[in-house]
Order: C-alpha cells, then sequence, then structure tokens
C-alpha cells in the first residue's frame, strides 16, 4: 500500500464519518402553523423546539432540521415532500 | 356557513359547497397528473433530487416520491364528494391542499412574499383559499 493509498482510504473513512443534514427551505405560501406541525409529526419534536425550527426557516431562509445517515435523511425529506415543503439534504459543512 | 371540517366521533365531518368541491377535485387532477408528466416547472420542483448535487434521485426515493403525491391527491379526489372523512383520510386532504398550493404558487410564480403580495385578486383569492382549507383541516384534524 502506498502513501497515497492510505490517505485515500482515510479520506474516504473521513467521508462516511460526516452526517448529512435534512435542510428545510423557506417558501412563501406554506403556513407557519403547518410547516410546525409537520416537524413535530415526521421527527416527533416537541412544539418549542418545531417552533424554534420553523422561525429560523421563516426569518434565515433555512434551517438544519436533523442530521444522522444518509438514508434516514433521504427518508425524512420524502416526508417532508410528501408535505410539499421545499426540502433537501446535503453533508454537513 | 358553519364550519366546513369538524371534528365528530367518527371522524371529520366536511360541510363544503359542491361548486367548492368540483373545484378542489380539478385542481387536484391537475396536479396529479402534471406530477406524473412532469409537465411544468411546478412540479419540477415538487419532484426535483432530494440531494441537489446529483441530477436524479435514486429510483426507489422518485417512486417513493410519486407514490406519495399520487395517493394523497388520489384520496382528495376519491373523497372530494365525502361528507365524514377518516383520519387518515383528513391528513392526506391536507398534504394534498399542500401539494396544490405548492404547485399553484410555482405555475404563478411566486418565489418570495413580494410576488405573493403583488398577485392579482383572483390569484391572491386562489391562494388564500387553499390555505384556509390547510389551516380549517389541521384545526379540526388537532382538535
Amino acid at each position: 500500500m502506498t502513501q497515497g493509498d492510505t490517505d485515500l482510504i482515510t479520506g474516504t473513512d473521513q467521508m462516511l464519518d460526516v452526517p448529512w443534514e435534512v435542510i428545510l427551505w423557506n417558501d412563501p405560501v406554506s403556513l407557519i402553523s403547518l410547516v410546525v406541525r409537520v416537524l413535530r409529526k415526521v421527527f416527533s419534536y416537541d412544539l418549542a423546539k418545531a417552533e424554534r425550527m420553523t422561525m429560523q426557516v421563516h426569518n434565515e431562509g433555512k434551517s438544519v432540521v436533523w442530521s444522522g445517515d444518509k438514508e434516514q435523511a433521504a427518508a425524512y425529506c420524502v416526508a417532508l415532500h410528501g408535505y410539499a415543503l421545499t426540502a433537501t439534504i446535503q453533508r454537513a459543512q | 356557513m358553519s364550519e366546513p371540517f369538524r371534528r365528530v366521533p367518527e371522524g371529520i365531518k366536511v360541510d363544503l359547497p359542491d361548486s367548492l368541491r368540483q373545484w378542489l377535485a380539478s385542481i387536484a387532477n391537475e396536479t396529479s397528473e402534471g406530477a406524473v408528466t412532469m409537465s411544468s416547472p411546478a412540479h419540477r420542483r415538487l419532484l426535483g433530487p432530494i440531494d441537489p448535487s446529483q441530477d436524479h434521485d435514486d429510483p426507489v426515493t422518485e417512486l417513493q416520491r410519486q407514490f406519495a403525491v399520487e395517493g394523497s391527491l388520489g384520496v382528495l379526489i376519491a373523497t372530494a364528494n365525502a361528507t365524514l372523512l377518516s383520519d387518515d383520510e383528513a391528513e392526506e386532504w391536507i398534504r394534498a391542499l399542500q401539494l396544490m398550493l405548492a404547485a399553484t404558487a410555482a405555475s404563478m410564480a411566486i418565489v418570495d412574499e413580494e410576488d405573493l403580495r403583488n398577485l392579482n385578486e383572483e390569484n391572491t383569492e386562489i391562494v388564500t383559499t387553499l390555505q384556509a382549507g390547510i389551516s380549517l383541516m389541521m384545526e379540526a384534524l388537532d382538535a
């Protein structure tokens, strides 16, 4: 194994450790009450946490609403899309 | 007019004028057809890839999303004339109304709050009617 191979494998391992995030984006027509309700329903968040994230989406344009493994992030993102909310996934920055 | 959606022991009682039921069903049909053909920017936005770094989702994810969209809209279309909805059907109405709202907003090129404020009267009424339906159904379902 060359030094380059070691670097490559180490780099891959580090990438595997990086969590994926579910980003919820603001949109001008979805009701705040709907977004709070969906966050509570999809992620089982308590009211205060769901409201805090919703207001962050509303005021700052987006919020990281969950982070963890890619498969679960994708499943949550699909669940949010089921309510026509704009959500994407990305590797944590 | 009495409450359009009301919690009763059997589920959610629906009291809507026939004209409004037909209007909702027609928008649901349009949204559903557009979702299948991805014929408009509205539907491409609704069903765009969940990972923006990719051109497409994996096929399983695409199918899950397509089924979810068609399922919710299908329930609303099938129960548009119902006077009583189960809780599950009422939840699908909320999803369907949201999908219809998002597709309608995208077709009206509503990108931000300013676009919303600048809508003409007719389009404002469409958006506010769908929003009111979502709000009232949530109130009834969560009562």
